[in-house]
């Protein structure tokens, strides 16, 4: 079991690696900056998967998100210095690959198929769909930026100076 | 940096506009200036390069006219190819699609979805269309092309190729920013950030939406 564990941990890195890539080439990160992107996504998203594991306690997605972008803001200020970019260059892209994508587009899927549908039943079904995918789009992103920007105010030095 | 040059500085940032005044050492006088905020796109170069000139400036003691010649070459730097950003873009959705737990029959199809409807994406920008109008159509293309996947059964998890062809278009710079700006209390700015954020979510929704209606499939 626990193997099979580490093996799904480390995919779940290596693929959030290649995602963190891809997305941080169309807001033009500089090219030396895509293998910090990388590693720093890998370990942000391979401990949000940890965290949320059923064996592992199965933390709450929006608390697994806020303590992963914690850890990506602390990867991002480390090593931004050794790139010389700004830690914002380092963890907007680590953190892309875990913007709740899904939770935002079904809100407004449920919001239009609230409008599509009269009956009150069906209604109230997509109508909850849509405040449950909202509030926890929401709070995934509010705890992320909370937890990224955390280590840039306690590293405040190190965060500012790093392209100097 | 504004200390390097014997003044100071106050910045007032509105969503399209920015007014910079520049005070004297002993503030006694100002002069003020608003531009409007070049359209440029979200460029992490732009900003890398902008921090290191402003601690040359710090520093170094750069004088005025060569800072502004600094600046005037960072503005005209060449943003990332286009080519490289479709494939990078193609296989990072590909990737996010296994995050969800998609097989490799759902990887190939969201590759070739993304890159169909990334470079519709690019054909539209080029061509000056509304950004919004360009999510749309993008939107609709990628979700029509990786619908094939649920129409005729290829592997196991068709609805995982369906659901994350899309994830390419979410504006995830944005939606950080909005919420970034909301912690430092420029809620101006985040309230037009987040508005334009979930404008673009809302087309490129209305675009899955309707390329699945159209290819009769469930949206739940």
């Amino acid at each position: 079991m626990w193997n099979d564990i580490f093996v799904n941990i480390f995919e779940d890195g290596f693929f959030a690696a290649i995602a963190a890539i891809g997305f941080s080439s169309i807001s033009n990160t500089p090219r030396r900056a895509y293998l910090t992107c990388a590693l720093t996504a890998a370990v942000g998203h391979a401990i949000r998967y940890v965290l949320t594991l059923p064996e592992l306690g199965g933390v709450h997605i929006i608390l697994a998100s806020t303590v992963a972008s914690f850890a990506v803001g602390m990867f991002a200020v480390l090593f931004a210095s050794c790139i010389k970019c700004p830690a914002e260059v380092c963890f907007f892209p680590a953190l892309l690959p875990m913007i709740p994508g899904m939770y935002a587009y079904r809100t407004i899927e449920a919001l239009l198929s609230c409008l599509y549908h009269s009956q009150e039943e069906v209604f109230v079904h997509y109508f909850y769909l849509f405040a449950y995918n909202g509030i926890t789009c929401a709070f995934i992103i509010l705890g992320m930026v909370i937890g990224a920007t955390v280590p840039v105010f306690l590293l405040k030095k190190l965060s500012f100076t790093a392209t100097r | 940096m504004a200390e390097a040059f014997g003044v100071s500085l106050d910045i007032f940032i509105m969503p399209a506009h920015v007014t910079i005044s520049v005070w004297n050492t002993d503030r006694t006088y100002a002069e003020m200036a608003q531009r409007k905020t070049a359209s440029c796109g979200i460029s992490f170069d732009l900003n890398t390069r902008l921090s290191q000139l402003s601690w040359e400036v710090a520093d170094n003691r750069l004088g005025l006219p060569a800072a502004k010649e600094r600046f005037e070459r960072i503005q005209v730097t060449k943003p990332t190819g286009k080519w490289e950003v479709l494939i990078l873009t193609g296989f990072a959705n590909a990737a996010f699609c296994r995050l969800f737990g998609g097989d490799p029959f759902a990887m190939l199809i969201v590759l070739v979805s993304t890159l169909a409807g990334y470079r519709l994406k690019q054909i539209m920008l080029e061509d000056g269309r509304d950004v919004r109008l360009t999510f749309l159509c993008a939107s609709f293309f990628s979700a029509s092309l990786s619908a094939g996947g649920y129409i005729f059964s290829i592997g196991s998890t068709p609805e995982l190729a369906l659901g994350t062809s899309v994830l390419y278009l979410i504006p995830g710079v944005p939606y950080i920013n909005s919420v970034s700006d909301m912690i430092y209390r420029h809620y101006l700015c985040a309230f037009s950030r987040f508005l334009d954020a979930a404008v673009l979510t809302a087309c490129l929704s209305v675009g899955l939406c309707t390329g699945m209606l159209l290819l009769g499939l469930k949206w739940f």
